[in-house]
């Protein structure tokens, strides 16, 4: 079910990635291990985070050596480093900077895990361990969700290529003034969500003809 | 609003309106750099499904579908903590329905929910930010910014959903007679 | 003994005038192969429907399956049928909801595939199929069901000439195994050797067809009698490049390629061979492609560049429609572009749609919503009208009111380049531009004259 879908890769997937864990159940580890180094950063008392940053400086060098991209870490790092050192200088003066740099580097430690989970583990295994935990009818739904991420970016950019080259205002520079918004649903998103229904219908149909739901304990297709 | 469980093409469309959301997110990441944004998207959405579909639970699941999505393709780096970015307000928004009298004007509905699911997704910065040891101060400021900007958003979004809805059914592609 | 019986049918929708079954019967036996031929909107999806057992509105009359019949459908967009990513998951997928134990699907998976003549790996992702190999796919992910009865939903619209040949090879094959088959096609001479009934959906009944009736003759291109000769610049010139994806294989080679007002161009090729990537690149909106210096009005092309010169109708145009009527939606562009909302109202009158103007475009048919997304871009008069398979699925009347459209558009000078997988012999063309074994060659009326002279003597 949740073998990878060939074509054109998603649009929001990296090409040329190189998963490290394939198997599910190293998968379910690893998702564990995301799970508790997150709760840690949040959780963990002041003397332990020595040992929670070296982790993740572990994690980071290997995601690194993967081929993730530390920028958007980054972005979110700085940022959130400007802005709450500028409320502590203004509101606590600069003897306390110290403890809301702490603060910024818990939340950092709270994110690298789940960005290293999304370089290592590959979303096919995700899914699959996830899959574990559903119901089948919502197994179904989740890997048709997954099966429709490439056709959905693709009619996205279509339906919004065809509304452009019809006039609409809806251009990136345009879409910097929130009226246009209001062109971008009606004109998008609003053909889009009809797309929607008329396809979760259809799929729905196809799946009904070919005995969904009619077995209480269905079974898998083995490879 | 009744309770009949999902049937598979009222499920089915609950995960697509994820899909889109989590692929949308994923298209204008960075583009729009504004505080708040992702309140947009996710108000809107759930918003739909709600009407569109018209059932207890079904903005829930949108929420921890749209988590999941994120998760799995690593949209947002937050790990498992994307399911709760993405499952609390869409619960909260749930539990205000049961409370919300479904005679009141869908507009405002859909505006209240907003400002819940608004509320939800401030309060969870604001819990992270007291867990990690911000002074109250910090916390209390990032919280009314997050709410400020967030409300701005989903209100935003609240206000656009009604018409959709309407044209939707007034187009026979939803029958949902409440609407 | 009969497999399937419908007798006295009535049904109509809640808004027509006019029901659309009326006392419809219809008896299919054992490897019998019924052909139900109808235009656009005549009810011949709803009647497969009805025959599934999924229609969801009420209906008047008796619909008998013999006991233990199983009854499969491919439906007209094989893509929304299909469910998983590869091929052996998806064939099994109906044995998985049977409960069938997961080391006894291997074989039947097989058994399935070699029926429909697909011998490839059973890890092979659907998406690298081509359409044709899909539609076997999915006959075969019915077979699994054991079905007494196939129903396709018009096959030959959406399959190139090869894919319809291998598909009609399957269907005999099945038809000789005792499976009874039932196409609804609006298109009429095709699958003739499979065919024992023939029948004309219309007003409400099925009527008899005689084989000789049902003829047609095969799509051949039609030259335009008094072509357009080159007036003024070229619309689109380009001396030579290569369609290829990025570090992917090339799609096709092509010498030139030229194009001037009012002239008319028919892009043929086999499914999958780059027509739409062609015509997207031509409107700038092919991103992972390589460069390939073609210049449209004399400059690169690049999205909302060209502003009201250029339009490009893309496959199920239907998608763009948004607004609430139908005069709405033709007159969105007018008021972007600035140009006369009138335009608006006499295209309407041209194309004989002028009492749907206040209906909503969702509540058409197929075949005037296809319409309405066509009139929204001529109306705004293009230079330049890029048409990506506009034909498809339509019957004689709305191809016939396209035509007339586009004959029109081409006598106020809009140079026009159809894209489709077969010829389209309604069209009278200027240039052709054939894509066949990795290269696009172009032919003007006498060159392709001279090269049927010579291949008759050869």
């Amino acid at each position: 079910m949740w073998a990878r879908r060939g074509g054109r890769a998603p649009i929001i997937c990296r090409p040329k990635r190189h998963f490290v864990i394939n198997d599910v159940r190293w998968c379910a580890l690893a998702l564990l291990l995301v799970l508790g180094l997150s709760s840690g950063a949040f959780l963990l008392p002041q003397t332990w985070l020595h040992y929670l940053a070296l982790i993740n400086l572990l994690l980071l060098v290997q995601g690194r050596y993967l081929g993730g991209r530390l920028k958007g870490l980054l972005v979110i790092f700085t940022s959130q480093l400007a802005i709450t050192s500028l409320l502590y200088l203004l509101l606590h003066g600069v003897e306390r900077l110290p403890e809301g740099i702490t603060a910024v580097c818990r939340i950092l430690m709270a994110m690298i895990p789940g960005w290293w989970l999304s370089i290592a583990c590959s979303p096919q295994r995700i899914g699959e361990v996830l899959s574990h935990c559903l119901p089948h009818k919502w197994t179904f739904v989740l890997a048709a969700c997954f099966g429709i991420l490439p056709y959905l970016g693709q009619e996205t950019r279509e339906i919004y290529q065809m509304q452009v080259m019809r006039g609409a205002n809806i251009r990136l520079k345009s879409l910097w003034r929130p009226r246009h918004w209001h062109e971008l649903i009606y004109c998008v998103l609003y053909p889009l969500l009809i797309q929607l229904l008329k396809l979760s219908k259809q799929m729905a149909t196809a799946a009904r003809l070919r005995q969904f739901g009619r077995h209480p304990k269905p079974t898998h297709w083995p490879f | 609003m009744n309770n009949k469980g999902f049937n598979l093409h009222d499920a089915l469309f609950i995960g697509f309106c994820a899909t889109l959301l989590v692929a949308l997110k994923g298209m204008l990441r960075l583009k729009l750099g504004l505080s708040g944004h992702s309140m947009f998207l996710m108000s809107f959405f759930y918003l739909i499904c709600y009407g569109a579909v018209g059932k207890n639970g079904a903005i829930s699941l949108c929420g921890l579908l749209a988590g999941m999505m994120a998760m799995t393709l690593g949209i947002g780096k937050g790990g498992p903590l994307l399911l709760l970015k993405f499952g609390l307000p869409a619960i909260a928004m749930d539990i205000c329905l049961l409370l919300l009298p479904s005679l009141l004007a869908l507009k405002w509905r859909c505006i209240i929910l907003a400002l819940v699911a608004t509320i939800a997704w401030a309060s969870k910065g604001l819990i992270e930010g007291l867990l990690v040891g911000l002074s109250a101060q910090v916390v209390a400021l990032q919280f009314a910014k997050s709410l400020l900007f967030g409300s701005l958003f989903a209100l935003l979004a609240a206000m656009l959903v009604p018409p959709v809805l309407e044209r939707l059914r007034s187009h026979d592609l939803i029958d949902r007679e409440e609407i | 003994m009969a497999l399937v019986r419908l007798s006295q049918i009535h049904f109509n929708f809640q808004t027509a005038a006019q029901p659309l079954f009326e006392d419809l019967n219809l008896t299919i036996a054992p490897g019998e192969c019924h052909l139900i031929h109808g235009y656009t909107g005549c009810g011949k999806s709803t009647l497969l429907k009805l025959l599934l057992g999924i229609l969801e509105r009420p209906w008047e009359g008796e619909r008998e399956i013999a006991e233990g019949a199983t009854l499969g459908v491919v439906m007209q967009d094989p893509n929304v049928q299909l469910l998983r990513q590869t091929l052996g998951a998806e064939v099994a997928f109906a044995l998985e909801n049977l409960g069938v134990a997961s080391n006894e699907m291997l074989l039947q998976v097989r058994s399935a595939l070699r029926r429909v003549g697909l011998y490839i790996s059973l890890d092979t992702p659907i998406a690298s199929l081509s359409l044709g190999q899909r539609y076997r796919l999915m006959i075969a992910a019915q077979l699994v069901l054991e079905p007494d009865l196939l129903l396709l939903d018009e096959p030959w619209a959406q399959l190139d000439d090869q894919g319809v040949a291998e598909l009609s090879a399957v269907l005999n094959q099945l038809k000789q195994q005792g499976v009874a088959l039932l196409i609804v096609e609006h298109h009429r001479g095709v699958f003739k050797d499979l065919v024992t009934h023939r029948w004309q959906l219309s007003q409400g009944k099925l009527h008899g067809v005689a084989p000789a009736q049902a003829e047609a003759s095969p799509s051949q291109e039609c030259w335009r009698e008094s072509p357009a000769w080159p007036q003024g610049e070229a619309v689109i010139d380009s001396h030579g490049f290569t369609l290829a994806f990025h570090e992917r294989q090339k799609l096709f080679d092509a010498e030139s390629l030229l194009l001037f007002p009012g002239e008319i161009a028919a892009l043929v090729g086999d499914n999958g061979c780059g027509k739409s990537t062609l015509l997207k690149s031509l409107a700038g909106i092919q991103a992972d492609i390589d460069p390939l210096g073609i210049k449209v009005f004399g400059k690169k092309p690049k999205l909302g560049r060209f502003g009201a010169d250029l339009a490009l109708l893309h496959q199920r145009p239907s998608r763009q429609l948004f607004e609430n009527t139908v005069i709405e939606e033709i007159q969105f562009s007018l008021r972007r572009f600035g140009l006369p909302l009138e335009w608006a109202i006499e295209l309407l009158g041209q194309l004989g749609l002028t009492t749907l103007a206040r209906h909503s475009p969702h509540t058409l048919s197929y075949g005037q919503q296809h319409l309405i997304a066509l009139a929204s871009l001529a109306c705004f008069r293009p230079k330049l009208l890029l048409l990506d398979d506009p034909f498809a699925g339509l019957d004689e009347h709305f191809t016939s009111k396209i035509v007339a459209l586009l004959l029109e558009l081409s006598r106020q000078g809009t140079a026009i380049v159809v894209a489709s997988h077969r010829p389209i012999a309604e069209l009278p063309i200027d240039r052709l531009w054939r894509v066949a074994d990795a290269r696009l060659e172009c032919f003007g009326m006498a060159t392709a004259c001279e090269k049927q002279a010579y291949s008759r003597v050869g």
